[in-house]
């Protein structure tokens, strides 16, 4: 086991007590207040989801809250059936007169569950073939996914009947998970979402440290060199997309439970951008960063946008430029730099201390 | 019939000014390789100022142009030279940086003028239509038509003929051989930055009579303008022009045939077909990589 | 029996014929050195077969399997391994995760994902030692020296375990001991690798070399053992001229 992967899991320990007990403590148990922290652990497993295509495998997908999106939704359709007697009541507005049979199947919850997970990872995967089987990288990738997610929200929106257009989903029931109807402003609630971020966080950390991981970084740095070896390339970039785009679908089904209710906002490109910079400030390197960058960027527009109602994006937009230019490696770089340097200096104080130990 | 004459004259408008706002682009993309998502931003920026000449100053359209060239070009410039230019080796940070950037111009704009739509008129001069049978065709539109290509002509003459232009190659060609034989590529790159931000300023300022002056505006011109510098491949001046025709006529046809939303979607679905097949656009320069 | 045999290949770019009908083959076990001018189409043989580069015309076949058209990594799977001639190492990576990364016999994504990211080095370890690098296992890649990271690309291609490895210049900036040294490891290769090697060092060539061709512009120029080869006169005109 190397050291870094210790180091993470230390982290991922830290992390999970401090979301688990220490956040509550400090929250005085109010119902209010932990529902907007389930707020932030929701985004914190789509922006960890982004580090794992964006910070392993150097594959900047811009269009995340599309896949974020699709998760929420699926999640929507599925409390909205349960809160109106047959139809939807926003269809009759529309005049549909039957279900479409896109909803039908989203009356059972275990569907719902499975399609919040594996339609986004379809969809993902269906881009990253058509992507990666061309061998399209950096740039362009970011392009691409751009202008999917924008056509994406277009098409959705322009399905009103289907989808509830620029009004979204609301009036939700609350979901019943075997028997326990979850009251998205209780405790329970709380730990749901701490729970699965956790786990989403541990299984990224795994990830990142198995040779799956490592064959990502290989090929970020050099995937012709990869290829070399054996390794299919297209096949590896286009797993890590899936994985990342079900995370963020799970994201998306959380978030959904959080807000009680979908907008099509949650696929616009200034929430992919959102995304993009809460994993760029926490640091795309590591998945428990990308979470952290998730809570502390959130937590900081919590307080700060009350102050600056209206700039609040201004200094959003001042701060990300500042990290792509001055920390491109997030808080994570830097802490992992630091970590670095004390090393170094304990390693260069230690040869000179104590000569009769050369192998350590 | 002249349903259809008078949607391809719209589509001709259309792309004259998707061919100014591309030039920029494509200057900046083939010469140094920045997807510059703040461009649209720099069109903006030009209409706004167009907005404030006129209300404050009481300068026209036409007499704005130059110093509107000069204010955003300038703003350009400085972009270049504070974030731009320490990630020159970084492409993928650039384009968040100028993502990032875009955001701040849109929202610095919001902040300082306000989120509600601006109106600038259009030079007397030209008001009034032109008509050929049943052709109507607006003396302005004409006007931006015929500027399109001067600006075209005039950054052909810039790129092929001056010495910039040469040097400007040069560096595209080589950075490090150019920098040997005493040619500052750091300068080259912050004039051509500032050059295409200040065509973009000319775009927006051109577009205000046509188009509803709000912060937002750039974002939306800007897929369209980055798709006609994609299909007319990376830093081809012609390519741009024959492409900016060709996706301003095939836009203007879109929204007769189907409606406007499916029409962009079509758009945007071509973007992601062309960088997939043709990632060098459909007229690329022939060099050897 | 013949591993590797290549007949009339061809490969043009933009009119200029880079190898223009090459045909040899290859014994198992057999060290072939390929010399020549510059601009012979050394290297671009070396890219045909691995795949970097695709023929315009001609077949490659890999005992018996044509695979001139097959894409890089179903080749790299078959078992043929590649040294570049600028040394490519994955320079962000560890000494210990560039072993990992081409210790790669199952190559697909489920052992990939079941597997910590180190195993594979621990189990590569001594080769480390074998090349001098056993104390450098923690250092990225990119703090190594040129001669160093030429070790580790061979490291890796021990590691990688190819039954066909191409080598492009192996010995480019190494001492004159580090040469002595790769021929030997080179030597040792031979029992159970064949080996194509293109290499301007004629005391090295000398050493290691079963058999050599010699190429001048893109296609065979001669054929046969060191001796055959110095006393060649076509070989003398190509390198000295008239």
């Amino acid at each position: 086991m190397s050291s870094k992967f210790q180091y993470d899991l230390v982290a991922l320990v830290i992390f999970a007590l401090v979301v688990a007990f220490g956040v509550p403590a400090v929250m005085n148990y109010d119902g209010f207040e932990l529902n907007t922290f389930a707020r932030y652990l929701a985004l914190a497993i789509v922006s960890m989801a982004l580090s794992l295509s964006w910070g392993t495998a150097g594959l900047l997908n811009l269009g995340q809250a599309a896949t974020f999106g699709m998760g929420s939704y699926a999640m929507a359709m599925h409390l909205k059936l349960r809160a109106s007697d047959g139809l939807p009541d926003f269809m009759g507005w529309n005049n549909v007169e039957t279900l479409p049979w896109l909803w039908v199947p989203f009356e059972s919850l275990t569907f719902t569950l499975l399609a919040g997970l594996l339609v986004p990872a379809f969809i993902g995967g269906l881009i990253a073939i058509f992507m990666f089987r061309a061998r399209i990288a950096g740039v362009f990738v970011a392009i691409i996914t751009l202008a999917f997610l924008v056509a994406f929200q277009l098409l959705f929106i322009n399905q009103q009947g289907l989808t509830g257009g620029q009004n979204g989903l609301t009036g939700l029931a609350q979901m019943s998970l075997f028997g326990w109807t979850v009251d998205p402003y209780s405790m329970g609630f709380y730990n749901l979402v701490a729970g699965c971020l956790v786990v989403a966080l541990a299984f990224g950390v795994y990830l990142t440290h198995s040779k799956f991981g490592l064959i990502l970084r290989a090929i970020r740095e050099d995937a012709d060199r990869a290829r070399f070896f054996g390794y299919n390339v297209a096949s590896y970039q286009t797993l890590v997309f899936c994985i990342s785009a079900a995370l963020a679908g799970w994201a998306g089904m959380l978030y959904t439970l959080v807000l009680e209710f979908a907008s099509p906002t949650y696929m616009s490109v200034s929430f992919s951008l959102a995304i993009v910079i809460w994993c760029a400030v926490g640091g795309r390197e590591s998945v428990i960063a990308a979470a952290f960058g998730a809570i502390v960027v959130n937590m900081l527009e919590g307080r700060l946008s009350d102050v600056f109602v209206e700039g609040w994006h201004l200094i959003l937009g001042v701060i990300f430029v500042l990290v792509v230019m001055f920390m491109p490696r997030g808080i994570y770089g830097l802490l992992s730099d630091s970590v670095r340097k004390i090393r170094r200096i304990r390693r260069t104080r230690d040869q000179r201390g104590v000569e009769t130990f050369p192998n350590t | 019939m002249d349903v259809i004459a008078n949607q391809l004259f719209a589509g001709l408008s259309m792309a004259s000014i998707l061919l100014m706002i591309a030039l920029g682009l494509a200057i900046i993309y083939g010469a140094m390789g920045v997807i510059n998502l703040a461009h649209g931003e720099f069109v903006m920026l030009g209409a706004y100022a167009t907005w404030a000449l006129q209300t404050y100053a009481g300068i026209g359209i036409l007499p704005a142009l130059p110093l509107v060239f000069i204010s955003v070009a300038a703003v350009g410039w400085i972009v270049e030279k504070v974030v731009v230019q320490n990630l020159y080796h970084r492409p993928l940070d650039t384009i968040l940086a100028t993502w990032g950037i875009g955001i701040i111009l849109q929202q610095a704009v919001r902040l300082g003028v306000g989120a509600e739509s601006r109106f600038v008129k259009g030079p007397a001069l030209l008001s009034g239509n032109t008509e050929i049978g049943p052709l109507i065709m607006s003396n302005y539109r004409l006007f931006v038509i015929v500027f399109s290509m001067a600006v075209l002509a005039a950054t052909w003459v810039l790129m092929t003929r001056t010495e910039f232009g040469m040097k400007l190659r040069a560096v595209i060609q080589n950075r490090a051989i150019s920098e040997c034989y005493g040619i500052e590529a750091k300068r080259v790159y912050s004039i051509t930055f500032a050059y295409g931000a200040g065509l973009a300023g000319i775009a927006g300022a051109l577009i205000t009579p046509l188009f509803s002056t709000i912060p937002t505006m750039g974002t939306g011109l800007v897929v369209d303008a980055f798709l006609v510098v994609i299909v007319g491949g990376l830093g081809s001046l012609i390519g741009s022009a024959a492409a900016s025709v060709l996706i301003g006529e095939a836009t203007a046809i879109f929204s007769i045939v189907i409606n406007d939303t499916l029409g962009r979607i079509a758009v945007l679905a071509g973007i992601i077909l062309l960088i997939r097949f043709r990632p060098r656009g459909l007229f690329p320069t022939e060099t050897r990589r | 029996m013949e591993q590797l045999q290549v007949t009339d290949l061809q490969v043009e770019f933009g009119g200029l014929r880079a190898v223009d009908g090459l045909s040899f083959s290859v014994q198992e076990g057999e060290i072939l050195c390929l010399l020549g001018p510059n601009g012979a189409g050394k290297s671009t043989t070396l890219d045909l077969i691995c795949g970097k580069t695709q023929p315009t015309d001609g077949s490659i076949q890999l005992n018996g399997v044509e695979i001139s058209q097959m894409l890089e990594f179903r080749r790299a799977r078959l078992g043929i391994g590649r040294k570049f001639q600028v040394p490519s190492v994955y320079k962000n990576l560890t000494v210990d995760e560039n072993l990992s990364v081409a210790r790669s016999r199952r190559p697909g994504m489920w052992n990939a994902l079941t597997r910590l990211s180190l195993t594979d080095a621990r189990e590569a370890a001594s080769i480390l030692d074998r090349v001098n690098l056993g104390a450098k296992r923690h250092e990225m890649a990119g703090n190594l020296s040129h001669g160093e990271t030429q070790w580790l690309e061979i490291a890796m291609l021990i590691a990688q375990d190819s039954k066909l490895i191409l080598m492009d210049e192996p010995t480019a900036g190494m001492t004159i001991q580090e040469t002595e040294r790769t021929a030997e490891i080179f030597r040792s290769l031979s029992d159970n690798h064949t080996l194509i090697v293109v290499e301007h060092d004629m005391s090295f060539v000398r050493t290691v070399a079963d058999r050599i061709i010699v190429m001048n512009r893109g296609a065979m120029l001669a054929e046969g053992t060191i001796e055959e080869i110095e006393a060649n006169e076509d070989v003398k005109t190509a390198y000295l001229g008239h």
